[in-house]
Formats: C-alpha cells, structure tokens, sequence
C-alpha cells in the first residue's frame, strides 16, 4: 500500500519484535529442555536469568516448563508473547495480507491447544515451523518495502537483544548486529543516531564487546 | 451437499488458520470465537434468485429515494404518505442532517436486507438494515475455503460464483469518491466485527483506518501517514453514527473523527452508509416501505412485508392489544434480535404488562404475524436437525444498485427459537 499511520509503523516493529521473541525463546527453551531431562534439572534458572525472568517465580521444572510456555497470566510466557504478536498482526492484515496472518494465526492456535502428546517439544515444532513460513510469506506477499523493512527492523533488534543477553558467540551477535543496522538504515522512522553509533562502536570492538555490555543494550533499547 | 459435509472437518480447520472470527462481550470481557459454519449449502435457485434481485434493487432504490427526500423536501410527508410525526420521533432521524446531499446523492450504499421464506414458499423482507449491516466478510472467506476443502461440489454443480464482493464494494467506493484514498474505518480491534473491518480492507486494497489515523483539516479529510499525510476521498465507516463525530453528534466520543461531518456537509468526502439512514430502516418505518415503492417507483412492491401492526395508529393498536398472545412484538428502538417477544412464550402476568407498556409508549412498538418460515437442515454431531433460518441479502448502490449473488443464512440454535442473530448465539 505505502501508506503507513505513525501508528501502523510501531505496530508492524513491535509485529516483528514478538514474533522474534517466541522464536528465539522457543528455541534456546528446546534446548534447555532438552538439558533438564538428564543433565541439569534446574537448568531453567540459567536461562531465566539471561533474560531478566525471576526464576523463583516458578517453583520447579515441571512448574516452569508449563507455567512459562503455556500460561497467559505470566506476562513472561512465550504464550503472552505469542499473543502480543498477534494482537500487532491482526490489526495489519490489510498490510501483510490474510495470508502472512494466517501462518501467525496458525503459530496461536497451536499454542493454544496446549500440551497434546506429553512430548512437547513435538507439539510445539509447528510454532518454529510456522513462524518461518510467516517471514518466508511475508517477504514473497509484502510488496511494499517499508512495510516490510520496518517488521525486520524489529525483528532483528529483538534477536540482537536476546543474543547479546543469552551469550550468543560474537560472530552470531555480528551477524544480526549487520542486519539490523542494513535495515535500520531503510525504515525511513526517526530513531537515535547517537545509540545507533555507540552501538556500533561497541559492536566492533569484537570479542570485546561484553566489556560494554550493558552500554549496548541500553543503546537497543534507547533506539527508537 | 453431502460432499461437503463429508469435508466439515477440513472446512473448519481453513477457518481457525484464516482467524474467521467474531468478538462477544461477556460480563464485560472480550471473547473471540470462530464463526460457526454449517456446511449443508442453502440452495437458491437461479430463477429465485432472479426474483429476489429484482424485488431487492426496487425495495432498495426506494429506500434510497426516501432518504433523499427526507433529508431534503420531504414531499413524502407534505403529500400526507407517512405522518410527520412518525419520521421526526424516529431516533434514527438525525436533524444535524437535514439538507445534506452526499457524494452522487447516494444515502445508502450498502443494504443489509434480511428475508425468511415462509413455508408458503413467499419471501417476506422482515427488516431493512441501511446503517452498518455486517456480515457479507463470512460467506466471501466461505466460498473461498469450501471450494478449497471441497472442489467436486463446484465441479460438479452450477453455482454462481460469489467471489466479486470486494470488486464490488471497490467499485461503489470509487464511485462515490471526491478525490484522495478509499479507507475502511474501524472504532478499533476489540469490535465485535473486526475481523471483517480488517478483512474487507484488504480485499478492497482500501486502508484499514483507527479513528486516530484520521484528521481534518482545511476542510479536508486526511490520513496520517508516518511521513505525511494522504487525502481521503471515501470512508467506509464502521462506527455508529452517534460516535462518529463528537463535534456534531456525541461529544464524548473517543472513536469518532472531530469534524468529519463538515467535510461530509460540503461534499468532500463521501460517507458509507450516510449518517442519518437510520430514520428508513426504524422498524416502525418498515410498515411504510411498500408506500414507497408505490409513491417514488410508481411500481407495485415485488417483495412483500410480513404483516405488521403499528401501535401508533389507534386502530392497529386495538388490533395488537387484542391478538398480543400471537403476535411477535418488537421494540423499534432494539437491534441485534434484543427487543422481540413473542405473545405466546408470556405469562397472562407478562402480557398485561406489556400492553401496559403498549398503550403508555405506542410509538415504540409494532407487532407481526409470526410467520412459519421453513426450516433448513444444519449439521449437529453426526446427524441432521431442523432449524429456523433467515437470509441476509447484501445490495450494492453505486452507478446502480446490484445484488450480491449470496448472503448470510444465520440458523438458529435453539430448536424451539426464531431468533437466528450471531450475537444471540446463532450461527451461519
């Protein structure tokens, strides 16, 4: 379409922001998952803590594992994200398209169906399967591109978030780092140039960056 | 038929991945649930429905002419057709209207025309819905889905093609436009219609707008990009007339647009449905609709009126007072299916208190022959059952008025019930 209401752009960021943070925390919850099976039962408290979540809100694995995949009354869940993500999608399907909407409204629905087999990680792959047909559509159905610059632009932010916070190696958080700052480059939407260079200058100091590590995170987060 | 019930499963499944839903509000929450779709086909023959169509576009155009003479000459009244008085009570009359001439002189564009077929094989037009008659999203998104699940009915049977809604809707917008974007306005996620505000958009390519995506100045209507702004030229507005500008109608209103009504009054955009179409589809101006045919068309209405009693005339009252344990009464002021009773489902306590409240607010009230319309078969577990069900006719004024081949047949669930609204549970 090409028009784009102040509003619709931070609706389609934050689209992109939630879909990213049920993918990414989906996945890094799969592999502690599979951790706490046999190697660490209390592994969940690890990764709570790499992104700012209380462990002790949960009082077990089995409390964590179905209190923070499943539940809507934790606003930490991956459900609660999951449907902050499709609050912001529902309300642009006249940008996105019925068809983008549908692999996230696909994502929702399985989610809601709740544990089916006892075997999670099996139920819960669709939600992986379909965020990836989610992006994959949107890029091949979104003509216009600063609808869709502005959706990665989100996305890539949210993913350099939790890698910087979930001690992803450098050479993944250089990676989203350089997608992020291509796309930010394109939105077209004000944002801080002062964060945007102390992100950078951070950002290639290498290996070195953890040294900054709080500095770059609040450079993220004071970006827009 | 049986093709298609063969493919519920698969039907239903295509519609909870496209989040074909509607909103209710319980106890002050928010609830979304799928629309409930019946896959036993309402079959309308081709002859029927060539029938239906010319009784709709005359009953429509007549409305159409009424609505610009109500909010110009009024001749209707002057030559004594309708009493003054019953156009002026009408809570859909809006005065802040009067001499208003919209865009190509059109007041209403889409017509939700609601019809049941009584099991004398007549249709009877039961309501005319000329403000924001809702629900042609479901049947458009139906078709699509069930010739997905179910190619060899199509294959096998000659349906009309009923995909051409947005093409259609598209083509009334752009006639009516002044200049500038089409948008469809929704008062916002949490209405009850959403999913067809947003769906409809698409369809339309128009912009789906919130109220605050929209300002005016200089006596234009904008769109506010995030790096400008865009001329609007039609709004297919979702919002009730009372919300839709606090500068002329509700001052409270949170959802409206602050000045929309002047740029309308001086013809610089065009609104769908006009404001002020409330006055013709008043359950108590229904009783008229047949006047008018004859009065504007100089034809004899094709469709008929079910039997209706007003209140208001001394006679007609008497009439009511006298058979209210058979008749349906109906509260004009009501919509949505709230507002209907049936004399035979009151206690003799109920009745006297309802023609207590007859007699002190005539005006209110209008009473129909309960017409046994036929039943249609709805699926229910694994078998079969008859239920009562209305269609709901969708007619498109633009260069000329045109009826969409389809509609929206809303069954009731309660076996004993006539009632069919979705927001009464029933389902389509």
């Amino acid at each position: 379409m090409g028009i784009i209401s102040l509003e619709k752009a931070d609706q389609l960021l934050w689209l992109g922001r939630y879909t990213e943070r049920v993918f990414t925390t989906l996945s890094s919850f799969f592999k502690y998952y599979d951790k706490m099976l046999d190697v660490d039962e209390e592994a969940y408290k690890k990764f709570c803590d790499s992104i700012n979540i209380p462990s002790q809100m949960y009082q077990d694995r089995e409390d964590f594992i179905s209190t923070y995949v499943y539940s809507e009354l934790d606003p930490n869940s991956i459900y609660s994200n999951m449907l902050r993500a499709y609050d912001n999608g529902v309300v642009l399907r006249d940008e996105i398209s019925s068809t983008t909407l549908s692999y996230l409204q696909m994502s929702l629905n399985c989610m809601e169906k709740g544990a089916q087999s006892g075997a999670i990680l099996y139920d819960l792959q669709p939600v992986i399967d379909d965020l990836y047909a989610f992006w994959g559509c949107l890029d091949d159905n979104v003509e216009d591109e600063e609808c869709r610059n502005l959706i990665k632009c989100g996305k890539y932010l949210e993913r350099l978030d939790l890698y910087m916070r979930m001690d992803y190696p450098y050479r993944l958080i250089e990676k989203e780092y350089n997608k992020f700052a291509n796309r930010l480059n394109k939105i077209g939407v004000a944002y801080s140039l002062a964060e945007a260079d102390r992100l950078c200058r951070i950002i290639s100091l290498g290996e070195d960056w953890k040294n900054h590590y709080q500095e770059a995170l609040n450079a993220l987060w004071n970006m827009f | 038929m049986k093709e298609l019930v063969n493919h519920m499963e698969g039907i239903n499944r295509l519609l909870a991945r496209y989040g074909v839903k509607f909103g209710i509000y319980k106890n002050g929450t928010f609830h979304e649930q799928l629309f409930p779709f019946d896959p036993l086909a309402r079959v309308i023959t081709s002859e029927e429905f060539d029938y239906l169509e010319k009784g709709l576009i005359q009953r429509v155009d007549a409305l159409n002419a009424f609505l610009r003479d109500i909010y110009s000459k009024q001749q209707i009244v002057k030559d004594g057709i309708i009493p003054e008085d019953f156009i002026f009570s009408s809570k859909g009359y809006l005065p802040q209207c009067q001499g208003i001439c919209p865009p190509k002189e059109i007041y209403s564009h889409i017509s939700g025309i609601d019809l049941v077929q009584g099991k004398d094989q007549n249709w009877y037009v039961l309501e005319d819905n000329l403000r924001i008659p809702s629900g042609a999203s479901y049947p458009l998104i139906a078709r699509e889905l069930t010739r997905r699940a179910s190619p060899k009915t199509f294959q096998d049977k000659k349906i009309r093609d009923n995909r051409d809604y947005a093409q259609m809707l598209k083509g009334v917008m752009d006639y009516v436009n002044t200049g500038g974007i089409n948008v469809v306005l929704t008062p916002g996620r949490y209405n009850a219609a959403f999913f067809e505000h947003s769906y409809l958009a698409e369809r339309c390519r128009a912009v789906l707008a919130m109220p605050n995506d929209l300002m005016v100045e200089n006596g234009r209507l904008y769109y506010q990009e995030y790096h400008g702004k865009q001329l609007v030229g039609t709004v297919y507005r979702r919002i009730s007339d009372e919300y839709l500008d606090p500068l002329c109608f509700e001052p409270e209103s949170l959802i409206g647009v602050p000045g929309i009504m002047d740029v309308y009054r001086n013809g610089h955009v065009a609104l769908i449905n006009a404001p002020g179409n409330g006055v013709a589809d008043d359950k108590g101006i229904y009783y008229f609709v047949p006047h008018m045919i004859r009065y504007y068309l100089k034809e004899e209405p094709i469709l008929h009126n079910a039997p209706t009693y007003l209140a208001f005339y001394e006679e007609d009252r008497k009439k009511i007072l006298d058979n209210l344990s058979r008749l349906v009464v109906k509260d004009v002021s009501e919509a949505g299916g709230y507002g209907v009773v049936f004399g035979n489902a009151l206690s003799q306590e109920e009745l006297n208190h309802l023609a207590d409240t007859i007699k002190k607010e005539p005006r209110r009230f209008i009473a129909q022959e309960v017409i046994d319309f036929i039943d249609l078969e709805i699926v229910e577990g694994d078998h079969t059952v008859p239920r009562k069900a209305d269609l709901r006719a969708f007619v498109l004024t633009g260069e000329k008025t045109m009826v969409w081949a389809s509609g929206l047949t809303r069954f009731s669930r309660n076996p004993d019930s006539f009632v069919v609204n979705s927001s009464q549970g029933g389902g389509g």
